[in-house]
């Protein structure tokens, strides 16, 4: 396997609240610095690099024709011809989100979908879609790695980019997110398990149960956060006595709502809790 | 013989803008700042469950996530007739200043460093072609060594954030009520050792560093002035065992000319629209009163971020504003102010903090079931990293009818007022005369001074004509 360390790489933000980024730059071992210096050669990013304006843009044009991989925060908003996000102006042309994720997404070598927005649309296209967003699978003609949640966690990020870079494209699902990430559902590891199993449910935010009645997305949601937590592992929205709002699955925002509901009675389930009360 | 000079991307600031200058004889006459990103939240809301405004405007900013649910949290409490335990009070702000201190870190290192420290050049995201770089070697090097320094301290607020708040960005821990977080004593100490760290950095390392710039620099702050209008809707303010730790709600018209300190009547706030890409049957109103809705093609009109204004007039908002109001600061008001202001900010939150944490007392906040009302409105205006925030909202039948957003950056970067004048980071680049017309450098140093977020600041669309969405809250 080709060790591709110091490839060159694009971080593209697109119609999104950049937070991704931020996200990824609350990363630690490896943390933003070892990235740039010891896995990639990170040639555009918008909230970082030094250079503005037309310069900046031929950063982004000069790595068309080298081996590079594509990393997109954002949503692609369709409205009006794609006008609803400029990414740039050359030469007196504005370009658009649309088109500067079709020129470079199909020309790398991998392209990673980082966050609910890039992934589905997430937040950018909840309804009723005021700015026709939609994810860059939908754009592109290629395979595209999803990496959904809001915001995608660094080591989602760093630890996708490690495997294609020391070993190449990780196992994917069928909705192409990392199974070594993205395999085992909230849920069946929540430090709150034990709780669900002896029925001792939450009826407010701030108790030590399970919060399933108060609408918790962990059974719906796969991904790793009880075990890995957040922000170096400090905590995560289940230890702040909050339920899950399933960010980190397709269909946020807009099939996880209501994300907090008080008073569920057994008598008023949703079909989707029922389904999880039988299976679990 | 006048000439025009557009700079897109504006890079280093939170989304996409555009600025377009006109020159006569190496000076701005003319300026717009172009806000080239929509999203549509005001829309999104409506019809949404009450309560989930609290996340979901979280997801408008993710460098500036905490202010939004905590001014949705603000209207929410007005419009459901509860307030935050005192305990609940002090955790929340906690997490919004450790929001404070993870912004202004990054943004004086990451976005602000890079225009005046030549950066590596063996890393391609610090290449440049500006020449407008001053510091003798020894101080270059020392400011690039801090860059990559700061980078734990700046994860380090983000992570105190998380310890209430679950995760950051986008905290789940700032709910009605105060916060869903428990204090515990190991919580505390933990806080007091992290911020420990970051204090020691902000000031050995921070202020220093902000003090070699203005050195090396000091015609910035013959630029970027302004109006010199000076706004702040307040924040850390009326605990009623504390009083006030930073600043009460209020504005200075023409501060630097000696303008008094005054109270301020949200109620005198409107939006204007003429130049903006929106329509509506008027042109000018109060925030309970409208939402326009869009229209890339309207004439004459040249951005997604409308004109807030006070009392007809534009302001600046943000740290400068609110240093020089609450008395902390009162040097000037130019773009090495700005960012001035913003570094000693960054020590006047971490003091907020620490006395914070020193009201914290072990044991739940308080939590309760909270009831959805069928019809209430409520407003939630708090500062915030960027300065003044407001969300206004209303509730029929249990569910959000109106949610209106106006953000800091929609004041910093306002379009042209409806009288033609223009907004308030325009204004500061109009005047500015530049060294080299091919690069200038002037101008994004000057926009960047007001740390612009126009994720946050293009957020609006609501076809009002819109069937109503029914959503059946369980």
């Amino acid at each position: 396997m080709a060790d591709l360390t110091g490839i060159k790489m694009v971080w593209l933000e697109l119609n999104g609240c950049s937070g991704n980024i931020i996200s990824l730059l609350d990363g630690a071992d490896p943390g933003f610095d070892y990235m740039i210096s010891s896995m990639v050669d990170l040639v555009y990013e918008h909230s970082l690099m030094a250079a503005e304006g037309e310069e900046a843009l031929e950063h982004l044009f000069r790595v068309l024709d080298q081996d590079f991989i594509l990393a997109v925060e954002g949503a692609v908003p369709l409205k009006n011809g794609g006008r609803y996000q400029i990414v740039g102006n050359w030469q007196g042309k504005e370009i658009t989100a649309l088109e500067i994720i079709q020129m470079l997404g199909e020309r790398a070598r991998y392209v990673i979908a980082v966050g609910a927005c890039a992934s589905h649309g997430g937040v950018s296209a909840g309804r009723p879609n005021p700015s026709e967003s939609v994810g860059i699978q939908a754009v592109l003609q290629r395979r595209v790695i999803q990496l959904p949640g809001c915001p995608c966690h660094p080591e989602w990020f760093l630890g996708t980019l490690a495997h294609l870079i020391y070993f190449g494209e990780p196992q994917l699902d069928e909705e192409g997110r990392p199974v070594f990430l993205y395999g085992i559902s909230i849920h069946r590891r929540c430090e709150r398990r034990s709780y669900f199993d002896q029925g001792i449910y939450a009826t407010q935010f701030g108790e030590p149960t399970c919060m399933f009645m108060l609408g918790c997305r962990g059974p719906m949601t796969t991904i790793d956060c009880p075990i890995r937590r957040w922000n170096e592992r400090i905590n995560w929205p289940v230890q702040a006595n909050t339920n899950c709002i399933g960010c980190a699955q397709f269909g946020f925002p807009d099939a996880m709502e209501p994300f907090v509901r008080f008073y569920t009675l057994e008598s008023n389930l949703t079909e989707e809790m029922v389904e999880v009360l039988e299976d679990e | 013989m006048s000439e025009k000079i557009i700079i897109n991307p504006i890079t280093r600031i939170s989304g996409f803008m555009e600025i377009e200058v006109t020159v006569e004889n190496r000076r701005i006459v003319d300026a717009k700042t172009k806000g080239q990103m929509f999203r549509g939240f005001e829309m999104m809301l409506n019809g949404r469950a009450p309560l989930d405004a609290i996340y979901y405007t979280e997801r408008i900013c993710g460098i500036c996530s905490t202010a939004h649910s905590l001014a949705a949290t603000l209207a929410l409490e007005q419009a459901f007739g509860v307030g935050p335990t005192a305990q609940g009070r002090y955790v929340r702000d906690f997490m919004h200043g450790c929001e404070f201190l993870q912004n202004h870190i990054r943004h004086f290192y990451q976005f602000t460093v890079p225009d005046f420290v030549k950066m590596p050049e063996n890393y391609p995201l610090y290449q440049t072609n500006f020449r407008d770089f001053r510091l003798p070697k020894e101080a270059n090097d020392l400011l690039v060594q801090h860059y990559f320094d700061s980078l734990p301290f700046s994860r380090a607020a983000h992570q105190l954030l998380a310890l209430f708040g679950g995760k950051a960005p986008h905290n789940h821990g700032i709910f009605m009520g105060g916060t869903t977080a428990r204090i515990s004593a190991d919580s505390i100490v933990r806080c007091r050792s992290i911020l420990q760290g970051i204090g020691d950095f902000i000031e050995n390392v921070m202020i220093p560093d902000v003090g070699t710039l203005a050195r090396y620099y000091p015609d910035y702050y013959e630029n970027g002035a302004g109006y010199g209008n000076l706004l702040s809707f307040g924040c850390f303010d009326g605990y009623p065992e504390l009083g006030t730790l930073y600043i009460d709600p209020s504005v200075s018209v023409n501060a630097a000319a000696g303008g008094t300190v005054r109270g301020l009547d949200p109620g005198r706030i409107t939006e204007e629209i003429d130049y903006s890409w929106y329509i509506d049957s008027v042109d000018t109103y109060t925030p309970f009163e409208t939402i326009p809705m869009d229209d890339q093609n309207k004439e004459g009109a040249y951005s997604f971020i409308k004109a807030s204004k006070l009392e007809n007039l534009s302001f600046e908002v943000g740290p400068l504003a609110r240093q020089w109001l609450s008395g902390e600061y009162r040097r000037g008001i130019s773009t090495m102010d700005r960012y001035i202001a913003r570094v000693l900010e960054a020590k006047k939150i971490h003091e907020i903090l620490l006395t914070l944490l020193d009201q914290m007392i072990p044991g739940p906040t308080g939590q309760a079931v909270y009831i959805t009302p069928d019809s209430a409105r409520g407003q939630g205006l708090t500062d915030t990293t960027r300065g003044a925030l407001g969300h206004w909202i209303k509730i029929e039948n249990s569910v959000l009818d109106f949610y209106q957003i106006i953000t800091p950056s929609v004041w910093n970067l306002s379009s042209h007022g409806n009288d033609g004048s223009p907004g308030t980071s325009e204004r500061a680049l109009i005047g500015t005369e530049l060294a080299d017309e091919d690069r200038p450098a002037e101008i994004g140093r000057i926009i960047r001074s007001f740390d612009p977020c126009v994720s946050c600041a293009t957020h609006v669309f609501y076809p009002n004509k819109e069937p109503k969405f029914i959503t059946v809250v369980p």
